[in-house]
Formats: structure tokens, C-alpha cells, sequence
């Protein structure tokens, strides 16, 4: 069989030639590179799985406090407001506070799995996790169908890493949050039964959305604005899914947002990738956390 | 180095501990391949921070990640946290440095390892590329480009015919599938170093009969970062 593709077009019309679901191409592939079985590959999909529970349920069960100070039990603070929240649906608010909750623990020096980063960890599994407790309990890491959504949005970040990059210091976030936010589009959509070509078509709307995006993080610290920034890209994928399921398109073919993020990428100054040398980590109050941190 | 297909698990991944897959992770991996590379235990060892991690090292914890690497301690341990703490029930001797003057051809998250047991010492370069990918870029002296996913031996020779075959042959008989194999000629005489992945783990005795080819000056065994190999 042959196992290489360089974008989504040849990566669907392999999967097409195959007979098999995308979900066990991908997992056929990933084993035969690594010489292993696809089942062994399943299990470590799902033992990955498991710990980004873990994180989930540490970041939302008692307040992170990092060591620079910079981040304060967001997650905890949104999962325990007593005010209701403006959008009443359970798994919107889970999403993004699961997300939250990921990076704050990432941020903290707990652990994680990077999806594709670390800054960036919360987004897909935010977003997954959420959906699973507020619509399906009864699936867990076992499950085919929840590995599988994984399955998907890891598809998405290996078609953007080809030709593209994931990380903040070569494409600013658009290449870390960005990313993951397709990603999590992707892994959404296919939970919510549509095919993986729509999936695909899915991340391109998320991905569209988050071209531009700086990496300016404040000190050179994985957490301002990298923390937040896992909420409002869980949001942004919902929102991607949501107008996808209802049959809109993206204009612009995934491919071709890939194409745009690396040239936006490649147009950005040194300042903005990752360098902490410009946007919020250039303005006086980011200056200030760098004197008093570092 | 060849180049790798990327698969679903390079992206979900690497299990972690934060806050930074370069910056934490990354130099985790390569301080463990340092160890590994060096053979295990040291008595005296010295971390050099470049670049970017020569500012943020604190804030990333790159100085607990560098000082779990050396024990031996993969990215994905909790262990990792208290890693400062452990060498120093340990007694060891781990001197961290900022570097602010790198040269320009390192890339801008380098970390360097000088690590010393009596008369042997091991000198590694890494760069940590980003999501935890690392690549060593020199050891002891010697240019290489190794990303520690396959095991691989350093083998340094004398510039002439039928080393390289010898090589060949010895990996042969020991049923090892060669993933890639690259020679570079070093600054030092007629010495040329060959650098060779393999696919699967390298048993002991294969060291000592590279060692054992004719004109083969020095052999470097680099495990891979996955936790197998030998220690
Ligand atoms: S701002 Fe930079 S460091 Fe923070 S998540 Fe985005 S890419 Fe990563």
C-alpha cells in the first residue's frame, strides 16, 4: 500500500483506494512505520487519551497557580461561577473550560500531551472531552468512536505540519492555537457523524478564522495569552462545526488555507514568532511580569 | 538523517510534563540521550543554555528538565518536577549556565551537556526543534544530525577504502536493517566519521566489533530517546 501523501486531496483519494475507514488507514499507517501493530497504536491513542483526562479533571478540581504568578485557576474559576453562563448549553461551557483547564495545568508544570504543542494542548481535547460528557457518557478512551475523532484531528495536524508548520516559533499561533482549533474542528465533526472530507472541510473554516495569529507570549512564558487563547480556539471550532453541519463551506479549500497560513507565517517579523520581543509582550504591563519573573 | 513520514502520534503527542514542548520537553530528551550517549552515570556535569533558553530557562523549568534528562528521566515523568531535588539527594554535580554570546549557526534553543566520569567525558549539542523533537547537532566534537528515533552509532575512521564496507558487513551479520548511513569528513586529518541508523535496538557486543574493523578509530553508541537501549 502505499502510505504517502502530501496533502488532503491525496491524502482522501488514498483512503478512497483503500476500501478501509480513514480512521484505520491512518492507524494501518502510523503502525506500519513504526513496525508495530494497529492495535498497539489504538492503545496508545487511548492511553494519551486518558491523560489529557487526567488533566482535565486536576485543572478544574482546585485552582493552578503557576510559579511566574501569570496564571490563576482560570479553569477552576469558570467551572465554579454560581452566575449563569451567557451561552446556557452544557457543552459549550464545558469546552472551553476543559481547555482552560489542560493548559493551566500544562502551565504549571503538570503533565500533558502536546496536541500538537503544549501551548496549544487544551483545544482538541477541551472540545472532545466536552462533547463526550455532555452528549455521550457512555463512550470512554476504549471507545472506536471518541479515539477515532482523535484520529481525525491528529490527521489535520499531520496535513499541516507537511506543508506547512505547528510551531509558534517558525508561523506565530496561527501555526500552535491555530492548528489545534482545526484540529478540534475536525475531531467535532466527525463526533457529530459527518464524513472525514467534511471534517476536513470543517478545519479549513477554524483554520481560516485564526490566520494571522501572533505568538507574543509575556516573559517568554507558555501562558499569556497561550491559556486563554485554548478557550477561545475550543470556541472557534465549535463555531466552525456548527456552520459546517449545516452545510456551509469554506470558499477556500483546506490545502489552500494550509498555503496562506505558511505564507503568513513566513511575512511575520521575528518580533511575533515566539521571541517575546513584540505584541503583548512588548506592552508595559507585559514588560513589568518580565522584570518581576525573570 | 532521513527524512521520517509524520503519523498521528507525532502529533497527539509527546506525553509531557509542561510547560513547553521545546523549551521542557525537548531539552528533557536531549539531556537524556547525553547520558545515554555518555554511558550512564557521571560524576561532574555542566549544562550550557543558548538562545532563547538562555533567557527563559527558569520560567520553563528547562533547568529541572535538563537536570532529569542527565538522571536518566524521560519527558513524560512526573519525576521530572522534583528532578532538582532528587540530584541533589543523589550528591550530584550539576552546574547550570546561561549562555548570552552563542554562535550563530546554533539554533536558537540549544542547550550543550558536558558530562565527566574520571578520564571520560562526553560533549553533546542539541537543538530542541519544537512539539519535543530534538536533533543532536554535535558529539564530542563531531558534526551530526540525529533526531534520536532510531538508534544509531557514531563510527569515526580512517579516511580510506573498505571501512565503510566493513561497517556494512558487521551489521549485516548482526541482522540489523540499516535505516540510513552518512559519511562526513571531520577537521581532523584523514579522519572521517560515519553515521549510521539502524533499525531495532543495538546489542552490546556490536560496539566492540566495530571497534575491531580495520582503521575504525572510536565508536559511538546513540540510543534511541524512547527509553530503550541499554541503560
Ligand atoms: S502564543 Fe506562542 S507560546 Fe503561546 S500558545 Fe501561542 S504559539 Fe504557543
Amino acid at each position: 500500500m502505499n502510505w504517502k501523501f502530501s496533502n488532503a486531496a491525496e491524502l482522501l483519494g488514498r483512503i478512497g483506494e483503500s476500501g478501509l475507514g480513514y480512521a484505520e488507514w491512518l492507524i494501518a499507517r502510523d503502525a506500519f512505520n513504526a513496525g508495530i501493530e494497529a492495535e498497539a497504536v489504538r492503545a496508545e491513542i487511548g492511553r494519551r487519551m486518558m491523560i489529557s483526562r487526567n488533566a482535565i479533571e486536576q485543572g478544574v478540581a482546585s485552582p493552578k497557580r503557576s510559579f511566574s504568578g501569570l496564571t490563576e485557576g482560570a479553569a477552576f474559576k469558570v467551572a465554579s461561577s454560581p452566575l449563569p453562563p451567557p451561552v446556557a448549553d452544557r457543552f459549550f461551557g464545558l469546552a472551553i473550560t476543559y481547555a482552560l483547564a489542560v493548559n493551566e495545568v500544562n502551565a504549571c508544570g503538570g503533565r500533558v500531551v502536546a496536541f500538537p504543542t503544549a501551548g496549544s494542548s487544551g483545544i482538541v481535547p477541551g472540545v472532545l472531552w466536552a462533547w463526550r460528557d455532555a452528549r455521550e457518557p457512555g463512550l470512554n478512551a476504549e471507545s472506536k468512536r471518541l479515539q477515532d475523532a482523535f484520529v481525525a484531528a491528529s490527521a489535520i495536524g499531520v496535513l499541516i505540519a507537511q506543508r506547512a508548520t505547528l510551531a509558534g516559533a517558525a508561523g506565530g499561533c496561527q501555526a500552535e492555537c491555530g492548528s489545534a482549533g482545526a484540529m478540534a474542528a475536525a475531531g467535532l465533526a466527525v463526533l457529530e457523524g459527518m464524513d472525514f472530507a467534511d471534517a476536513i472541510d470543517a478545519a479549513a473554516l477554524s483554520l481560516k478564522n485564526s490566520l494571522g495569529l501572533a505568538c507574543d507570549p509575556v516573559a517568554g512564558l507558555v501562558e499569556v495569552p497561550c491559556v486563554k487563547r485554548n478557550a477561545f480556539l475550543a470556541a472557534n471550532a465549535i463555531t466552525a462545526v456548527t456552520l459546517a453541519r449545516a452545510g456551509v463551506r469554506s470558499a477556500i479549500p483546506f490545502d489552500e488555507v494550509v498555503g496562506a497560513m505558511k505564507a503568513i507565517g513566513d511575512a511575520m517579523p521575528a518580533a511575533l514568532k515566539e521571541t517575546a520581543e513584540g505584541g503583548l509582550a512588548a506592552t508595559p504591563t507585559g514588560r513589568a511580569w518580565k522584570e518581576r519573573i525573570l | 538523517m532521513s527524512e521520517r513520514a509524520l503519523g498521528l502520534l507525532d502529533i497527539f503527542g509527546p506525553v509531557m510534563i509542561g510547560p513547553s514542548s521545546s523549551h521542557t520537553a525537548g531539552v528533557a530528551r536531549i539531556a537524556f540521550l547525553a547520558r545515554k550517549i555518555h554511558g550512564g552515570p557521571f560524576d561532574r556535569a555542566r549544562v550550557l543554555f543558548h538562545g532563547s533558553l538562555a533567557s527563559t530557562w527558569k520560567g520553563h523549568g528547562s533547568d529541572k528538565a535538563a537536570i532529569a534528562g542527565l538522571l536518566g528521566i524521560l519527558p513524560e515523568d512526573a519525576r521530572l518536577g522534583f528532578a532538582p531535588e532528587l540530584a541533589k539527594r543523589e550528591g550530584l554535580n550539576i552546574e547550570l549556565v546561561p549562555v548570552f554570546d552563542s554562535p550563530e549557526r546554533y539554533h536558537p534553543n540549544t542547550v550543550v551537556l558536558e558530562l565527566e566520569s574520571g578520564e571520560r567525558r562526553t560533549r553533546v549539542r542539541g537543538a530542541s526543534v519544537g512539539g519535543g523533537k530534538v536533533r543532536l547537532q554535535s558529539i564530542n566534537g563531531f558534526k551530526t544530525e540525529l533526531d534520536g528515533a532510531l538508534e544509531a552509532l557514531l563510527v569515526l575512521h580512517q579516511d580510506t577504502r573498505g571501512v565503510i564496507a566493513g561497517v556494512a558487513a558487521i551489521l549485516a551479520a548482526w541482522g540489523f536493517n540499516i535505516a540510513s548511513m552518512t559519511s562526513h569528513r571531520t577537521d581532523k586529518g584523514d579522519l572521517a566519521l560515519l553515521v549510521v541508523e539502524v533499525d531495532g535496538i543495538v546489542a552490546s557486543g556490536v560496539v566492540p566489533a566495530l571497534a575491531g574493523v580495520q582503521g575504525v578509530k572510536d565508536v559511538v553508541y546513540v540510543p534511541s530517546a524512547s527509553g530503550g537501549g541499554r541503560l
